[in-house]
C-alpha cells in the first residue's frame, strides 16, 4: 500500500487539501497533506468507506465528519480489503461484467413476466373470492349505471318476450348452485350492438339486438350460461383488480425508470390484458358447454350464435359493432372447441 | 484546488459517467427491484443518484448524494398506501376518498417542504451540504396561486406561478451557510412565456402542414425550446454570493439530444434508457458554467437537522426540484 492520492475536506468549509493516505503496520490510516500541514491518523476500523459504484468518486469518512474524496477505486478496495460488506462487494461484481448484466436482463424479464402473467392474476383471484359481496355489488351497480348513461337504452322488446326471457333465465339459474343472486337485465344495445356481458355483483346484461339475432332460445341459453360462467368466477372484478394491480406493480418496480414509467407502465398491461381475457373466455365457454351437456342441448347452438355474431361483425361495420367479439378468442377457435365437445 | 475561483474565468461542470457502465448499474437495479417486488427500488434510486452525483465534477471535486434508502422506502410505502386506500375508497366509500384527498391537500405544503429539505440536505459538494429553508406558508402561497389563480385566469397566471415557484425554490436554497439569490422578475417570465406561446403556434402550424407526420419532431422541438428559455431564465438570474451561473443549452442541441434519445429508446424497447440518461446528463451538465469575478471565495458549512424522506416521492411528482 504505497500512498493513495485523495482530497481532504474537513466538513467545515469548502477548502480542499490534496493528501496522501497510508496505512501503517498498526492499522492506523495516516492522512498527510502534500502541500499543507495536515497530519492525521485514524484507526482503519473507525474509517467508513462509500460503496463502489462504477467509476464514480469514492469517499472515506472519518469519525470527526471530515472526508477524503478519490477517483482511485482500486486503491480504496485494496486498502479496505476484507472490510467492505459482502453485499456491497457482490453488487459491484455483478455490475462489472457484461455477461452478468445480460443475466440480470434475462432474470428481470422472466420475473416481470411471471409476476404479471401468473402472480397478479392469482392474487386477484384470491382477492375476488375473499372480497365481501357488498364491495362487488357496489362496483357492479356503478358499472351498470355508467353503461346505462353512456351506451344502453331500456329494452324495446315486447313485454311478453321479455317475460319469456326472464322465465328462461330463472329456469336456468334455479339449477345452478350459487346463481340465485344473479340478475338478468335486458337493454337495447345501441352502439354496443348484439352483445351480452357479465358485470360484477352478478348482473348479466343482454341486448335486444342479440335476442333478435338468435334463431332459437337455446342459442340464448348458451350465451347466458357463458355469462353465468363469468360471474361464478368473478371475472370482471378480477380483470379490474388485475389491471390496476399490474399497473401499480410495474410502476413500483420500475421506480428506477423515472420519466419513462408513465408511458411504459401502461403498455405491458394493455398487451397482457388480451391474454387475461382469453383465459377468462375459455373458462366461461367451458362452463357454458358443461351446462349445455347437462341440459341435453347440442353445443351446435352455441357454435351457431357465435358464427352469426361473427358474420354480423364482419361486413363493413367497423368498431363498436360488437365489443363482445373483440375481447373474445377467435370465434373459429371457439366454435371448434364447442364442436370438440360433441 | 481553487480553479473555480480564478477571477473572471468561467468553469464548466464535468460529467464522467459512461453509458456502458450505467447500463450495468441500471439493469442490476431493475433486476433486484423486480425480484423484491419493488422494495429494492429505494436502494436502486440511491445507487443511481450516487452514481450520477459522484460522476459530476465541479472544479475537480465530485458531488455526493447521501439519501438514506430506508427513509425513501418508508416514503414510498406511505405514498403507495395512501394511493391504494384512496383508489379502493373511491369504489366503496366515496366520502372517505374525499376526506383522504382533503387531508393530503392540507398536508401538501408540509410534504413538499420535507421533500425539498431531504433532497437538498443529502446533496453535498466538497463535504458541505446544500440546504433548503422555505417555510410551509410560503409553499402554501405558491400552491394557492397554482390551484386558484392559474385556472381562474385560464392559464394567464401560469408564468406568474412559474416565477414564484422558482423564486421560492432558489431563494430558500443554500450551499453551506450561503443562500442563493434570484433576480428574475415576473415580467421576465411573461416575456419568456410569450416566446414559448409563439413557438407553440409554430408547433401547431408545423404539425398541421406536415399532416401530423411532424407531430413528434415538432413536439420535441417545442419542448427543447421551452426548456432552453426557462433554464436560461432560471440560471442566468441565479447567484451564489458573487458566483454567477450560465446555461449554454441550445434549442438545436437539446432537440437533437431528445430526438436521438427517443428514437434509441423506442427502437431498443427501453434497453437504451440508461444510455439516454447518460447522454442527457452529459449534455445538460457540461453546458453549465460558473463564474466568479471577484476571485477566491470560500463557503462555510451550516449546522442543520436530519430530515426524513416522507415527502421525497411526492416532491418529485410535483416537479419541485432543481430541474437540471
Ligand atoms: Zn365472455
Amino acid at each position: 500500500m504505497s500512498g493513495l492520492q485523495a482530497v481532504y475536506f474537513d466538513g467545515e468549509s469548502t477548502d480542499g487539501q490534496p493528501v496522501t493516505l497510508e496505512l501503517d503496520a498498526r492499522q492506523l490510516l495516516h492522512v498527510r497533506g502534500t502541500g499543507c500541514g495536515i497530519d492525521l491518523a485514524w484507526p482503519l476500523v473507525e474509517v467508513r468507506v462509500s460503496e463502489r459504484i462504477g467509476a464514480s468518486r469514492r469517499r472515506l469518512y472519518f469519525p470527526d465528519g471530515a472526508q477524503c474524496e478519490t477517483a482511485d477505486n482500486d486503491a480504496v478496495d485494496a486498502l479496505f480489503e476484507g472490510r467492505v460488506p459482502a453485499a456491497s462487494w457482490l453488487l459491484h461484481r455483478w455490475e462489472s461484467g457484461l455477461s452478468y448484466a445480460v443475466a440480470a436482463l434475462v432474470i428481470t424479464v422472466a420475473a416481470a413476466w411471471v409476476a404479471v402473467v401468473w402472480g397478479v392474476p392469482a392474487l386477484a383471484k384470491q382477492a375476488a373470492f375473499a372480497l365481501p359481496a357488498a364491495t362487488e355489488t357496489y362496483i357492479g351497480r356503478d358499472a351498470l349505471a355508467t353503461l346505462d348513461k353512456l351506451v344502453l337504452q331500456p329494452s324495446k322488446l315486447p313485454e311478453t318476450r321479455q317475460r319469456e326471457l326472464r322465465e328462461l333465465y330463472a329456469r336456468m339459474t334455479s339449477g345452478i348452485q350459487g346463481a340465485a343472486t344473479y340478475r338478468l337485465e335486458l337493454r337495447q344495445g345501441g352502439r354496443a350492438g348484439a352483445n351480452a356481458f357479465a358485470l360484477p355483483a352478478g348482473i348479466i346484461v343482454m341486448t335486444d339486438e342479440l335476442v333478435e339475432l338468435a334463431k332459437d332460445d337455446r342459442e340464448l341459453e348458451a350465451v347466458l350460461a357463458h355469462e353465468i360462467g363469468h360471474l361464478r368466477q368473478h371475472h370482471m372484478l378480477r380483470l379490474v383488480m388485475q389491471n390496476s394491480a399490474a399497473a401499480v406493480l410495474i410502476a413500483f418496480m420500475a421506480g428506477d425508470l423515472t420519466s419513462l414509467t408513465s408511458l411504459a407502465a401502461a403498455a405491458p398491461t394493455m398487451l397482457l390484458q388480451a391474454s387475461f381475457t382469453r383465459d377468462f373466455e375459455r373458462e366461461a365457454d367451458d362452463f357454458s358447454l358443461d351446462y349445455l351437456a347437462k341440459r341435453g342441448i347440442a353445443p351446435e347452438y352455441f357454435a351457431a350464435i357465435l358464427r352469426r355474431l361473427e358474420e354480423k361483425k364482419r361486413p363493413g361495420r367497423k368498431d363498436g359493432a360488437s365489443d363482445y367479439l373483440s375481447t373474445h378468442p377467435s370465434t373459429r377457435e371457439r366454435i371448434e372447441r364447442a364442436r370438440g365437445k360433441i | 484546488m481553487s480553479e473555480l475561483y480564478r477571477p473572471g474565468e468561467p468553469v464548466k461542470l464535468q460529467f464522467t459517467g459512461s453509458a456502458s457502465e450505467y447500463f450495468r448499474i441500471w439493469i442490476v437495479n431493475l433486476c433486484l427491484s423486480v425480484l423484491t417486488l419493488g422494495i429494492y427500488s429505494a436502494w436502486a434510486k440511491v445507487r443511481r443518484k450516487r452514481y450520477f452525483y459522484g460522476s459530476t465534477l465541479l472544479d475537480g471535486a465530485a458531488f455526493e448524494y447521501t439519501g438514506n434508502p430506508v427513509a425513501i422506502l418508508k416514503g414510498r410505502l406511505l405514498v403507495l398506501a395512501v394511493f391504494t386506500v384512496y383508489s379502493l375508497a373511491q369504489h366503496v366509500v366515496p366520502l372517505l376518498s374525499l376526506v383522504l384527498a382533503l387531508v393530503v391537500l392540507a398536508l401538501l405544503p408540509w410534504i413538499i417542504q420535507r421533500a425539498l429539505q431531504f433532497n437538498a440536505r443529502n446533496s453535498l459538494h466538497r463535504n458541505v451540504r446544500f440546504g433548503f429553508n422555505g417555510g410551509k406558508m410560503q409553499i402554501f402561497g405558491v400552491l394557492l396561486v397554482a390551484a386558484l389563480l392559474v385556472p381562474v385566469t385560464l392559464g394567464i397566471g401560469y408564468p406568474w406561478y412559474l416565477a414564484m415557484k422558482r423564486r421560492l425554490f432558489v431563494e430558500n436554497s443554500r450551499y453551506g451557510s450561503q443562500r442563493f439569490a434570484f433576480s428574475a422578475t415576473t415580467g421576465d417570465y411573461y416575456r419568456g412565456a410569450m416566446k414559448i406561446s409563439l413557438a407553440f403556434v409554430g408547433f401547431l402550424a408545423g404539425s398541421i402542414v406536415t399532416l401530423g407526420i411532424g407531430l413528434l419532431p415538432f413536439y420535441l422541438l417545442l419542448r427543447a425550446y421551452a426548456e432552453v428559455v426557462l433554464a436560461r431564465l432560471a440560471w442566468r438570474n441565479t447567484t451564489l454570493a458573487e458566483i454567477r451561473f450560465d446555461c449554454g443549452w441550445t434549442v438545436g442541441g437539446l432537440f437533437g439530444l431528445y430526438f436521438v434519445n427517443a428514437l434509441g429508446v423506442m427502437l431498443s424497447l427501453g434497453l437504451l434508457v440508461p444510455w439516454a440518461a447518460i447522454r442527457t446528463a452529459r449534455y445538460k451538465l457540461e453546458r453549465m458554467t460558473l463564474q466568479s469575478p471577484q476571485g477566491p471565495a470560500k463557503f462555510l458549512a451550516a449546522a442543520a437537522d436530519d430530515v426524513g424522506a416522507v415527502g421525497d416521492e411526492a416532491g418529485e411528482l410535483l416537479g419541485f426540484d432543481f430541474g437540471l
